[in-house]
C-alpha cells in the first residue's frame, strides 16, 4: 500500500488550486488553456485517488472520459489560438473583450 | 317538381362560382352571358315547379326537400331545405324572371367596365341570395339568404370602389341591414327558446302574447330595415351609388321586397300580435307618404326612383300588415314590372347622357329617344295606377283593404289616397322635366343614342320585355270580379280582411281620381308651365333634408359614438393601454442596461464568477449535509 487518500487528495488539491490560479491570472491564451488542463488533471487525481480507496474502479472510468473531453477541449483551444494568431492579433485574453455589454 | 326548385336556386351560384374562379380565362362578355342564362335557366326551374304545383291540388301544393341536415344540437334540429309552395314559386318568378332581365340588361349596360366579370359574379350571387331567402325551409335557411343579400348589395353598391361616395353608401346600407338582421335573430333565438324549432309552422303555434308581440317586433325590425322603411330607410336613396341595374336589381326583384315577403311568410305570428301588425301598417302608411315628399324636391333621376320605390313598398307594407297578404304580393309583383322598368329606362337615358344623372340638366329627350320615351311612360303611367297600367289593379285593392280595419284602417286609407296624388305629382315632374320640352344645351351637346348592336340590343329588350308586362301584367287580378293571385296564396296566408265590393269601388274611382290630378298638377307646373313652382322656402329645405332624419341619427347616434370614442382614447387607451406598453419596454430597457454591466467581456471575471459560485455551491451544499 502506498500513501493514503489524504495525499492524493492534497497533492489534486494543489494542482487544482495551481490550475485555477494560472487560468485567473495568466493573460496569454495558450498558458491559459495549459492551466486548464493541469485543473482538470487535479480532479482527475483526485476522483482516481477515491477510486483506489474505495476499490471501486468507477472512478477510473470517469478519469478517462475527462481525458477524451480535455483532448478534444484542447483541439478547439488550439484551433481558436492559432486562428487568432494568424488574424495577427495580440494574444492576450485581456484584450479579447469584444462581447462587454 | 322539387328538382325544378333546386335547378332554380344553384344555378346562379354556379354560375357566380364559375366566374370567379375562370378569372380572365372568360372573356367580360362571355361572364356576362353566363351570368345572364345562369338567371334564364334559374326562371325555368321557377316554372318547372310552377307548373308541378299547379297540377297538384290546392291543399298538397306545399312541398320541402331537405338536402342533409344542416345543424342539429340536443333536441333542435334545421335541415338545409328548401320549400317549394304557392308563396315561394310566386316569389321564385319574380325573382328569377325580373332578375334575369335586369342581368341581360346589364350586358349593354356595363359593357367597357374595367371589371365587368367581379360585377357578374356579384350579380349571380345576389340574385342565388334572394332564391335563397325566398325558398328557405326554415327560418334559419331565411336568415342566411337575408344576411347574404345584405352582403350582396354591400358589394354591388360599393361596387364602384374608387368613388368614396360608393363605398359610404355601401358601408351605410350594409349597417341598416346589420340593424334589422339583428333584431331578426333576437327573434328567432326567442322561438328556439320557446318553441325549439325554426320550421315556420312554429309560427302558428301557441305563445304568449309577450312572446307573439316580441317575436313580431324583431321580425317586423328586419323586415322594416330590409325594406327601407322608417324609421330604417336613409340606406336606400344613398344606395344609388351602385350601377343602374343594380338598383333595379335591389328595388324591383330583390332586396326590398323581402321585408314584405317575410311578414307574408310570417303572418302567423303577426297575427297572434295585432298591435305589431298595426305598427307594420302604420309604418308603411308613414313611409309612403314620407317618400312621396322627399321624392317631390329631387334632381337626380334615379332618386326620384328610388323614392317611389319606398313609397311603393310602404303600400305593400300597409297591405300585408292590415292582412291583405295576397294584394300586397301583387302589388310587389306589378311593382317589379314598373319600378325594373323605370330603373332600366332612367339607366339608359344615363347611358345616353354620358352618365349624367341630374335631372336639371335633362329636358327635351322626347324626340331624341322615342322609344325609350314610350317606356318610361308606361312605367310611370304604371306607377301612378292608372287604368289599365299594372299599379291600376294592385294598389287600389290594398287601399280597399284598409277601409276594411275600422278607424285606424280609414287613418291608413286616407294616408294612402293621398299617397296616391303624391305619386302622380313626383313621377309625372320627374317624367315631364326629363322628356318634354326643349333639348337642353347640356342634351344637345352630350346625347348619343343607343346603336343597334349587343350594348344597345341587349339594353332595349329587357326594356321591351318589362314594358309589355307593366302594360299587361296587372290585368291577371282584378279585385271586384276576378282574384287568381289570391285564390293561388290563399293555402299559405289567408287574408284577414276582405273588403266588400263597394269599398273596392270606391277606392279604385278615389285613387283614380287623386292620381289623374296629381299628374294633372304636375302638367301644369312642370309641363306646360301654366304657374310658376310654389316657392315655400322653409318646406322645400325640409324635403331636400329629407326631414333631417341623416342630420338626426348623425347627431343622436354618430356623433356621441364618435365623442365616446375620443373618451376612450384620451382617458382609457391613452394613459392605460398604450402607455402601459411604453413603460414596460422602457424599464426592460434600464434593466438591461443595468444587467449589461456585469458583462465585461473579460475571461477572468467570468470565471471567477464560476469559481466562486461552485465555491459558495460546495459550502452550502456541506453546510446542509
Amino acid at each position: 500500500m502506498g500513501p493514503g487518500v489524504a495525499w492524493y487528495l492534497t497533492v489534486a488539491g494543489f494542482l487544482f488550486a495551481t490550475g485555477a490560479l494560472g487560468v485567473l491570472l495568466r493573460r496569454n491564451p495558450l498558458i491559459v488553456l495549459l492551466s486548464l488542463e493541469i485543473m482538470l488533471n487535479g480532479a482527475n487525481l483526485a476522483l482516481i485517488g477515491f477510486a483506489r480507496n474505495l476499490g471501486d474502479g468507477s472512478g477510473q472510468i470517469f478519469a478517462l472520459a475527462v481525458m477524451a473531453v480535455a483532448a478534444s477541449e484542447v483541439v478547439v483551444g488550439l484551433g481558436l489560438v492559432v486562428a487568432i494568431n494568424r488574424k495577427r492579433i495580440t494574444l492576450d485574453v485581456d484584450r479579447l473583450n469584444t462581447l462587454r455589454g | 317538381m322539387i328538382w325544378g326548385a333546386w335547378i332554380c336556386l344553384l344555378s346562379p351560384l354556379v354560375a357566380a362560382v364559375l366566374i370567379t374562379l375562370g378569372g380572365t380565362r372568360t372573356s367580360r362578355r362571355t361572364a356576362g352571358y353566363l351570368a345572364t342564362a345562369s338567371c334564364f335557366v334559374a326562371f325555368g326551374g321557377a316554372l318547372a315547379s310552377f307548373i308541378g304545383l299547379l297540377g297538384r291540388d290546392a291543399s298538397q301544393r306545399t312541398l320541402v326537400s331537405t338536402a342533409w341536415t344542416w345543424i342539429s344540437g340536443g333536441s333542435y334540429r334545421s335541415g338545409l331545405e328548401v320549400i317549394v309552395d304557392p308563396l315561394s314559386v310566386f316569389m321564385m318568378l319574380i325573382v328569377s324572371g325580373v332578375g334575369a332581365l335586369i342581368v341581360a340588361y346589364s350586358i349593354g349596360y356595363m359593357d367597357g367596365d374595367d371589371e365587368e366579370r367581379r360585377y357578374f359574379a356579384y350579380m349571380a350571387l345576389f340574385v342565388f341570395s334572394m332564391l335563397l331567402l325566398v325558398q328557405g325551409g326554415n327560418l334559419l335557411i331565411l336568415l342566411a339568404g337575408w344576411g347574404m343579400v345584405g352582403l350582396s348589395s354591400y358589394l354591388l353598391i360599393g361596387f364602384w370602389h374608387d368613388r368614396p361616395s360608393a363605398i359610404a353608401a355601401a358601408k351605410k346600407a350594409f349597417v341598416m341591414n346589420a340593424i334589422g338582421d339583428a333584431t331578426m335573430a333576437l327573434a328567432f333565438f326567442l322561438l328556439i327558446q320557446k318553441g325549439n324549432s325554426l320550421e315556420f309552422g312554429i309560427l302558428g303555434g301557441e305563445f304568449s302574447s309577450t312572446v307573439a308581440t316580441l317575436v313580431a317586433l324583431g321580425l317586423l325590425g328586419g323586415a322594416v330595415a330590409k325594406s327601407a322603411q322608417i324609421p330604417l330607410h336613409t340606406w336606400l336613396p344613398d344606395a344609388m351609388e351602385g350601377p343602374t341595374p343594380v338598383s333595379a336589381l335591389i328595388h324591383a326583384a330583390t332586396m326590398v321586397t323581402a321585408g314584405v315577403y317575410l311578414i307574408v311568410r310570417t303572418h302567423a305570428i303577426f297575427e297572434q300580435a295585432p298591435k305589431i301588425a298595426d305598427l307594420a301598417a302604420g309604418l308603411g302608411a308613414a313611409t309612403l307618404l314620407v317618400a312621396g315628399l322627399i321624392a317631390l324636391v329631387q334632381v337626380d333621376i334615379k332618386r326620384v326612383i328610388a323614392y317611389s320605390t319606398m313609397s311603393q313598398i310602404g303600400y305593400m307594407f300597409l297591405g300585408v300588415g292590415l292582412g291583405s297578404y295576397a294584394n300586397g304580393m301583387f302589388h310587389l309583383m306589378t311593382h317589379a314590372f314598373f319600378k325594373a322598368l323605370l330603373f332600366l329606362a332612367a339607366g339608359i337615358v344615363i347611358h345616353a347622357l354620358a352618365a349624367e344623372q341630374d335631372i336639371r340638366k335633362m329636358g327635351g329627350l322626347r324626340t331624341l329617344m322615342p322609344r325609350t320615351y314610350w317606356a318610361f311612360l308606361i312605367g310611370s303611367l304604371a306607377l301612378v295606377g292608372i287604368f289599365p297600367f299594372a299599379g291600376f289593379f294592385s294598389k287600389d285593392s290594398i287601399l280597399a283593404a284598409a277601409m276594411d280595419h275600422g278607424t285606424y284602417g280609414y287613418i291608413l286609407w286616407v294616408a294612402g289616397l293621398i299617397g296616391t296624388f303624391l305619386t302622380g305629382l313626383y313621377t309625372f315632374r320627374l317624367f315631364f322635366v326629363v322628356w318634354w320640352g326643349e333639348p337642353s344645351a347640356f342634351v344637345r351637346e352630350h346625347f348619343h343614342a343607343l346603336k343597334r348592336d349587343v350594348v344597345g340590343i341587349s339594353m332595349a329588350v329587357p326594356v321591351g320585355v318589362l314594358a309589355v308586362l307593366s302594360v299587361i301584367g296587372g290585368w291577371i287580378q282584378f279585385s271586384p270580379w276576378w282574384h287568381p293571385v289570391e285564390t293561388w296564396l290563399r293555402t299559405v296566408a289567408e287574408p284577414v280582411v276582405t273588403p266588400k265590393t263597394w269599398q273596392e269601388w270606391v277606392s279604385i274611382a278615389l285613387s283614380l281620381t287623386l292620381g289623374l290630378s296629381g299628374i294633372a298638377v304636375a302638367w301644369l307646373l312642370y309641363g306646360a308651365r301654366r304657374f310658376a313652382v310654389p316657392r315655400l322656402p322653409f318646406a322645400q329645405r325640409t324635403l331636400e333634408h329629407k326631414f333631417w332624419v341623416d342630420e338626426a341619427y348623425d347627431a343622436l347616434f354618430y356623433a356621441p359614438s364618435v365623442f365616446l370614442a375620443n373618451l376612450l382614447r384620451r382617458g382609457v387607451e391613452g394613459p392605460l393601454i398604450a402607455d402601459t406598453g411604453r413603460d414596460l419596454g422602457d424599464d426592460t430597457r434600464d434593466f438591461g442596461r443595468i444587467v449589461a454591466r456585469t458583462q465585461t467581456g473579460l475571461l477572468r471575471t467570468y470565471v471567477l464568477a464560476i469559481a466562486s459560485s461552485v465555491a459558495v455551491l460546495a459550502i452550502v451544499f456541506v453546510a446542509v449535509k
